[in-house]
């Protein structure tokens, strides 16, 4: 019955399409970057007579307009890049490709709407978009620019702390964002454990981070869509880039397939922590590196048709001479078919890879024992894009997805026990329209279908409604609403405080429901001195249905049923997002905020009271700033102050059998100290290299890692907090280059 | 193995650095806490019953001295213990026999609290392996209870290591569940931040073999042990086999002691 109804939506829209079709033309093309045909994502393009009338280029640059039969102009504009008019006599259907000239003297802002004002038109909420050129300026650890780590100093999206996996999105656990490099899924974004992101910044274009209201054609999991675009090469001459750190090397080649028209580009890090430390004889036995590799091709067919190839692969490796191996990574390969269909109607079509696994090995004398576990997915997702008119652009599609997913089985000597791996089919039929109702209203709306089907098992559906509207109160102000439902059904077992490689994913099954979330947000944004500032605000409430916990003593890892350890509840979100941003001058940079809540309510935990998510922060504030000194050199500095994570500290004790117990009482209801933090960055760019020095946590602040309770060596009646701490005064040098 | 990853990262990677903290605690409860044992040895046996205090407290714990404690099997025999003062009840006659199950009943300050453990049959303790392993130029030392687990499915072992007289406060359970019927070849994991092992050291293990809830009682304990993001489950007071509420744990289980010193 589902499908009908959506067959059904889908005629219809068809055919309001051809009913505006009649009478007018269309004008459509590609956008690029003049120096490296790189194309532009997000670009506008607007009618200099009717400034009401206008589109953004799509993901690969592509733009498509309806109007009648007339005489226009079209101005092409993209923040930090030159302006251009295009005149255009509308008598028959055109194609206007348009190369756009890098503007560098512009002082840009790392974390930047692609049009100046684009924060009052566009209906999308909760949505930043991030340049990697520019994120590079910014202080980070070790010196390694990473994309991952500049989300984390936006408003609603939280580091898990040093040390840990992951980040966690308006409430959300790790698990609950969908993490995407060029449409493949990646199930485990993060090297060395946390301390870097699995995105080396080379071979990245941009990252779009969308808190919950994401647009139809993204569904799969509950807080936050994180989609990552690669590079796609330079498509004019040779490039080669890349830089040398403390801690790690990349280097990236790019050129042209065919001139302007195809281009590859491969990418590479490994970081060599253990070449060094193996000098010392201590550390022979140490094995300790990851690297990553990015490759990505294009080729143009014709006119109308492009191919795309992406990949990536990743590992990370850990070991103790022969006594401990572990070692984990992603790969990911996408296929992808870019067509235009007509001037109005743009096809892609994605075949996609995505592979995530872990081993850990434990040997002795005689035994060994190891631990594997991964998820694979064969994936194809078709999309539609159509300019239906100037106010209508439709976004259609499916997606199919074949998940095998292996929990962690123990393997070696003796081992008795094996699990078997599940199979599921994820899919979802979806459609959206962004619709200009007016010259001062935008609405999207759209629906997805999303249904998991248990190889041999049940089917679960959903229906998940999605709407925004952008209401523009004057010239400088606007005020948004949206309303988003997100279905997730593949979780995470995690039961650790923190997250870990090894943590194991698993797909719906007869007892594990899909993961549901409703969440209602409102904002004001605000533009002052001539779009020099921008001031944005949300408020959200977020109600998780489904949600997954853990009976105690239990070790995920080796117990035979995982789903008669699993507890069920529900979880409740809500908080205030303030960003204020600074986008011109010689200061640029930006002030977020939030005050949140987040909590669970889980049968069998807490008395089936409600308590705080181990992720709840009341406050959490990140203040950046890019100074530009002089055209060479650029200071820039981030502080961030974080409330402590929730957790749960003994209030008593007593003995048992001669040994002190702790006893507790409610569950997270204590905190960690709060973490603040300032890191500075120093950059000095000379044509084609940098160096760029930096300092992480300037005033070496002792940040909770972890909090252990302790007797206390001289007086054992007596119990220590102790707590530890990772990173003090970390400095870093990088020299980056490129030819 | 959560910690096993973030600990060698650690401690290869980064120097890291320890303070105590003067944290604030929300109130607690004082609950009683009921211990009672039976093993396979001969009596008499003990209940010891106590008051939990608050964290920051270095006074001797609160115990509970004129409660009516009552031992009874599933073979017919019931006992009243002694009141022996300072928190602590004597067995009179009961014996612990394996395959037995007992009830113990404790009535303390107008409330009943009843408890049930089965004495699991006895597993032969054989030895106590070292093993050495060279980490970053430390010798660190492995310890491995060699049993053989029998056939049948579904044996918990419960480990208490004494180093040079001094008892861990560790937990160390093992159990069946990946292995079974086979020869023990996996070690007890130590967590040596606490504890670090050297040459000279003299090791004594108590094996006891343990029935399903006292061994979720201590599994629930050292889980809670790893600490930090590296590891560690959320804190809770373990779920133990007393009703009403009560602290602690009564457990029947089987004895045995081996011995080693550590001599490489």
């Amino acid at each position: 019955m589902h499908k009908r109804t959506v067959a059904i939506s889908l005629l219809f829209l068809f055919s309001t399409t051809l009913l505006l079709a009649q009478s007018k033309f269309t004008v459509s093309g590609t956008v690029k970057q003049k120096s490296s045909g790189e194309t532009l994502i997000g670009v506008n393009v607007v009618i200099a007579e009717k400034p009401s009338v206008g589109v953004t280029t799509n993901e690969y640059g592509f733009y498509s307009i309806s109007l009648p039969k007339g005489h226009y102009t079209f101005r092409f504009s993209y923040v930090g890049y030159k302006q251009e008019l295009v005149p255009v006599d509308l008598v028959a259907d055109v194609k206007v490709n348009i190369n756009m000239a890098d503007e560098s003297k512009l002082q840009e802002i790392v974390v930047k709407a692609r049009k100046e004002n684009d924060n009052l038109t566009s209906a999308t909420m909760g949505t930043e978009v991030l340049n990697m050129k520019d994120a590079a300026k910014l202080p980070v650890v070790f010196g390694e620019k990473d994309l991952v780590k500049t989300i984390q100093l936006l408003p609603g999206v939280k580091s898990n702390g040093e040390g840990s996996n992951g980040f966690s999105v308006r409430g959300g656990a790790t698990d609950q964002n969908l993490i995407l490099l060029d449409e493949a899924p990646v199930y485990n974004a993060s090297h060395l454990l946390g301390i870097f992101s699995t995105f080396n910044s080379d071979a990245i274009k941009d990252a779009t981070i969308i808190k919950g209201n994401s647009p139809a054609q993204f569904g799969g999991r509950l807080s936050s869509v994180l989609d990552v675009k690669m590079k796609e090469g330079n498509n004019k001459e040779y490039h080669m880039s890349g830089g040398i750190g403390l801690i790690s090397s990349r280097l990236t080649v790019e050129g042209p397939i065919q001139k302007d028209k195809s281009s590859f580009i491969i990418s590479g890090r490994r970081t060599y922590a253990d070449l060094f430390a193996k000098i010392s004889p201590d550390f022979k036995d140490i094995q300790l590196y990851f690297y990553d590799l990015n490759a990505k091709a294009n080729l143009a067919i014709n006119d109308k048709n492009k191919l795309f190839f992406s990949g990536y692969f990743g590992k990370d490796v850990l070991g103790v001479s022969k006594t401990f191996g572990s070692k984990w990574g992603n790969s990911t390969g996408t296929l992808r078919w870019n067509s235009v269909l007509s001037g109005k109607l743009f096809s892609n079509t994605s075949f996609i890879y995505s592979n995530y696994d872990f081993n850990v090995s434990f040997k002795s004398d005689n035994s060994e024992t190891n631990f594997n576990s991964h998820i694979r997915d064969l994936n194809l997702k078709q999309d539609f894009t159509l300019y239906a008119s100037a106010k209508n652009t439709i976004r259609f599609g499916f997606n199919v997805i074949h998940h095998t997913i292996t929990p962690t089985t123990a393997g070696g000597t003796n081992i008795i026990r094996t699990r078997r791996s599940q199979k599921g089919l994820e899919n979802a039929l979806y459609v959206g329209n962004a619709f200009k109702a007016s010259e001062s209203i935008n609405v999207d709306y759209g629906l997805r279908f999303s249904f998991y089907n248990i190889r041999d098992g049940k089917t679960y559906a959903n229906w998940e409604p999605r709407l925004s509207v952008n209401y523009r109160v004057s010239n400088t102000a606007s005020i948004k609403m949206g309303y988003a439902r997100n279905t997730q059904n593949l979780h995470l077992m995690s039961n650790s405080t923190g997250g870990s490689p090894t943590d194991q994913w698993i797909g719906n099954s007869d007892t594990i429901r899909p993961e549901l979330a409703d969440q209602v947000s409102l904002g004001f944004s605000k533009n002052l001195y001539n779009n020099a500032y921008e001031l944005s605000t949300e408020v959200y409430y977020k109600t998780m249905q489904h949600q997954i916990d853990y009976k105690d003593g239990v070790d995920l890892n080796t117990v035979t049923n995982i789903e008669s350890v699993l507890l069920f509840g529900k979880g409740r979100a809500y908080g205030v997002e303030v960003l204020l941003k600074k986008k011109k001058g010689l200061l640029t940079g930006w002030i977020g905020y939030t005050l949140s809540k987040t909590e669970r309510k889980i049968q069998g935990i807490n008395n089936n009271e409600w308590y705080n998510a181990k992720q709840d922060r009341t406050h959490d504030l990140s203040i950046v700033g890019i100074y530009t000194l002089s055209p060479r050199w650029t200071l820039s500095g981030a502080f961030i102050y974080t409330t402590g994570n929730a957790v749960t500290f003994p209030t008593g004790k007593y003995v048992l059998n001669n040994m002190v117990i702790y006893q507790y009482g409610s569950r997270n209801a204590d905190r960690m100290p709060a973490t603040h933090r300032l890191d500075l960055s120093l950059t000095y760019q000379k044509r084609n290299h940098s160096w760029s020095f930096g300092l992480y946590n300037v005033y070496g602040r002792k940040n909770p890692y972890s909090i252990t309770f302790k007797e206390n060596k001289n007086n054992p009646q007596q119990i220590d907090a102790v707590q530890t701490s990772l990173f003090q005064w970390i400095p870093s040098v990088t020299y980056n280059f490129n030819f | 193995m959560k910690n096993i990853i973030s600990g060698i990262l650690i401690t290869v990677l980064f120097a890291s650095c320890e303070k105590v903290l003067d944290l604030k605690y929300k109130d607690n409860k004082s609950s009683i806490v009921i211990e009672g044992n039976i093993t396979n040895e001969a009596g008499p046996y003990f209940v010891k019953i106590t008051r939990s205090v608050k964290l920051k407290e270095t006074g001797s714990y609160p115990t509970v001295d004129s409660a009516m404690v009552i031992i009874n099997d599933d073979a017919g025999n019931i006992d009243t213990l002694a009141i022996m003062g300072n928190g602590l009840y004597q067995t009179k006659r009961i014996t612990g026999v394996e395959g037995r199950s007992y009830t113990l009943t404790v009535q303390a300050d107008n409330e009943v609290y009843i408890a049930k453990s089965t004495m699991p049959a006895l597993v032969p303790f054989d030895s106590v392996k070292v093993e050495t392993v060279k980490i970053v130029g430390d010798t660190e030392y492995n310890l491995i209870p060699v049993y053989t687990d029998p056939l049948v499915a579904g044996n918990k072992y419960r480990f208490i290591l004494t180093v040079n007289d001094k008892i861990i406060n560790q937990h160390f359970v093992q159990d069946d569940e990946v292995r079974n019927g086979v020869v023990n070849t996996t070690r007890l994991e130590v967590n040596d931040d606490d504890l670090e092992l050297k040459k000279g050291d003299v090791i004594s293990i108590e094996m006891q073999c343990v029935d399903t809830n006292v061994a979720l009682y201590y599994k629930t304990l050292a889980l809670i042990g790893d600490s930090g993001p590296g590891g560690g489950t959320t804190p809770n007071n373990p779920v133990n086999n007393i009703s009403n509420g009560a602290l602690g744990l009564f457990s029947a289980h089987t004895t045995e002691h081996k011995g080693v010193v550590i001599a490489l």
